[in-house]
């Protein structure tokens, strides 16, 4: 590229500093707006990820689902003659892994296994008073559930370790202990389908900031549950914790294939909220473009005026030897340099929009608990504004500067001239 | 009509013989030009023609006789329906857009008759651009010559003005500056007196004399009025898209 058109192009963008100060203005705003509504979108999604990766286990091992098995019906279509079978009962086989400690020792020694513990999950009623509530119930071994969901480091009120210390305690969400109006220390009637009532003691209460687990769960040891739940020596799950979370989908391949039961990922337990992620950043791209699309219509707009007013300079520059192509990269260059100083305005206004959203206070419950904005200042997306603002500006100024190029100095001189 | 010029300058102006001619530098041979895209209306009938080095050659003739057509032609400003331009025997009807740009940054000069300067530019900058583009100069080179020019021309005093901040005379010196800044072996120049006033006329005038007797460069001019015609080399009449009349003026 010519220096000399470097040179005109960024004397006439100066010396128009309002029109293309207002086409800046719209690429900023497109730029800040993708940083900030990204960075509060990406805050929540990965607080979000954040805690339900450290409260819930890597991969989850299950005896495979009991499919009903294929009607009797099935069995005699196409042979005999009968409409209809009475009475069919459902099989009696009960959910469980066997042999499930040497299971647990065995996954313990692979690498990059940080923790693995079986459990019982089954579903419970508390009651206290007449108040009853359902639960999520959960027999746990204490010492090596707590390597793969670290359930103490929660746990603010009471203690995790006494749980180990009696077969009548449990530890329940903070969401549980607000709806029954207990605090530690207090007994809680609790009940299952299967199996008879025991009366426990609350010795702690936790809260993981994620209401879908603190408004539910109940921790109780492995052999209340058991009896709870009418399950004697029946263990429902393995939970495995490991070191990289990303790597759950081949780790849980693996435990399929070696110990013949189903496994699942944590990304497949939380499949609808990350499909509901996905749409979320999905919407997000839309409004973003869109609004970055209506800065490079400004850009657009401005250009093709300039265009308009300037056909008599772009004859004179013709006319004196610069090339079409000159003339065509002095309105790009334009464009671009428009959309490089909207970029990098909106990227350090986002910057501090970002974080000065951090720092408000607001209180948030549903999927994350907060007291603040989570926000998430990721460099990627300054990069990825700067860019897209660049193929805008690239973009909207191309229509302008192929007409600005095709631009006959004759045509102008004798339409002057007459 | 503006009247003769009645200012002693033009009396004082030194008649001198017009240099001898030298080699042809333009010639034409049947040079066509068609307007219009559904009406096409023939501006240019074949017109044949050479111009040789040194000449001060003006077109006269009234509005649409096709003289600005013909210079448009000549200067590679524009491309003939048929018929060729040879400069120093290269057909500039057979260039391509960019290689005629080529040709009018290394070779020609213009000279239109508004300013056509470019407003956000400085004077300086004005006559520097086309320099700077062919790139033949260094910046401090050319801002050199640019000066000098521009000295020459008696404007020195006005280098880092915008255009706007002239008058009309000294708007249209400004682009004999920069017509002559890149050294052209060709000026042309479109009514270039046109929108001044007689005094300022003359000083064009005698601004192109001084191209041709000092530099030696070949001036093609289309202009209006008779007495600036007259005080050229060679005039060539035109009408209805022919040469009528072709007067060697040099014997003065």
């Amino acid at each position: 590229m010519n220096r000399t058109v470097l040179f005109v192009a960024l004397r006439q963008l100066w010396e128009r500093k309002l029109l293309n100060g207002i086409a800046v203005l719209g690429v900023m705003l497109g730029v800040l707006t993708l940083i900030t509504i990204n960075g509060i979108m990406q805050g929540f999604q990965q607080k979000f990820l954040i805690n339900i990766i450290k409260v819930s286990p890597h991969v989850t091992i299950h005896d495979k689902e009991l499919r009903p098995s294929a009607s009797i019906l099935a069995r005699f279509d196409g042979g005999f003659v009968v409409t209809s079978v009475s009475h069919e009962t459902p099989s009696d086989r009960q959910l469980r892994i066997h042999r499930p400690f040497e299971i647990v020792r065995s996954i313990e020694q692979m690498d990059g296994v940080t923790g693995a513990a079986a459990s019982l999950a089954g579903s419970a009623v508390l009651a206290v008073g007449s108040k009853q509530y359902p639960v999520d119930l959960r027999g746990i071994d204490p010492d090596r559930q707590d390597r793969v969901t670290p359930i103490s480091q929660f746990v603010d009120q009471g203690s995790y370790r006494a749980l180990s210390a009696s077969a009548d305690s449990m530890i329940i969400g903070v969401g549980v202990a607000r709806e029954l109006g207990v605090k530690v220390g207090d007994v809680v009637r609790c009940g299952a389908a299967l199996g008879p009532t025991m009366s426990l003691k609350v010795v702690g209460i936790f809260d993981a900031a994620l209401p879908p687990i603190d408004n539910r769960r109940v921790y109780v040891t492995l052999r209340t549950a058991q009896i709870l739940l009418g399950k004697p020596d029946i263990i429902g799950q393995i939970e495995v914790k490991l070191a990289d979370a990303d790597r759950a989908g081949e780790v849980r391949e693996v435990l399929e294939r070696g110990f013949g039961y189903d496994a699942e990922s944590w990304q497949e337990q939380n499949a609808n909220f990350l499909a509901l992620f996905k749409q979320q950043n999905m919407i997000i791209g839309f409004v973003v473009g869109a609004i970055l699309a209506v800065g490079g219509f400004g850009i657009l707009a401005i250009q093709i005026m300039i265009v308009l007013q300037k056909t008599r300079d772009i004859a004179i520059l013709r006319s004196v030897g610069f090339r079409r192509n000159d003339i065509l990269t002095a309105f790009l260059l334009q464009g671009a340099i428009i959309a490089a100083i909207g970029a990098v305005a909106g990227d350090i206004v986002g910057h501090y929009l970002v974080a000065f959203l951090g720092t408000l206070k607001i209180k948030q419950e549903g999927l994350v608990r907060s007291e603040t904005f989570m926000v998430y200042d990721d460099p990627k997306f300054y990069v990825y504004g700067a860019l897209f603002a660049l193929a805008v500006g690239l973009l909207a100024s191309l229509i302008p500067a192929l007409r600005a190029s095709r631009v006959e100095p004759v045509d102008v001189l004798r339409g002057q001239i007459g | 009509m503006i009247p003769p010029p009645s200012s002693s300058r033009i009396q004082h102006l030194p008649r001198r013989p017009w240099p001898e001619p030298g080699p042809a530098i333009l010639q034409a041979q049947g040079l066509t030009r068609e307007l219009g895209t559904v009406v096409k209306t023939k501006v240019l009938l074949g017109i044949d023609l050479t111009v040789r080095a040194g000449e001060f050659v003006s077109l006269t003739g009234f509005s649409g006789s096709g003289k600005s057509t013909l210079l448009y032609l000549l200067g590679a400003l524009d491309k003939p329906t048929a018929g060729s331009v040879l400069f120093r025997g290269l057909d500039i009807a057979a260039l391509d857009d960019d290689e005629r740009a080529e040709l009018r940054a290394n070779a020609f000069g213009f000279v239109f008759q508004f300013h056509f300067l470019l407003p956000e530019f400085t004077v300086l900058e004005n006559v520097m651009i086309p320099m700077l583009r062919r790139g033949k100069r260094s910046s401090r080179d050319a801002e050199e010559h640019a000066i000098r020019v521009l000295d020459s021309i008696g404007l020195l005093p006005y280098l880092e003005r915008r255009p706007s901040q002239l008058s009309g005379g000294q708007q249209q010196r400004v682009s004999i500056a920069r017509a002559v800044a890149n050294d052209p072996t060709v000026v042309f120049a479109d009514e270039p007196t046109g929108n001044l006033d007689s005094k300022n006329g003359i000083l064009v005038m005698e601004a192109f004399e001084k191209l041709v007797f000092e530099q030696g460069i070949t001036i093609v001019m289309v202009t209006h009025e008779r007495t600036f015609a007259e005080r050229t080399s060679r005039q060539i009449v035109m009408s209805d898209g022919q040469i009528v009349e072709d007067l060697d003026q040099r014997g003065g």
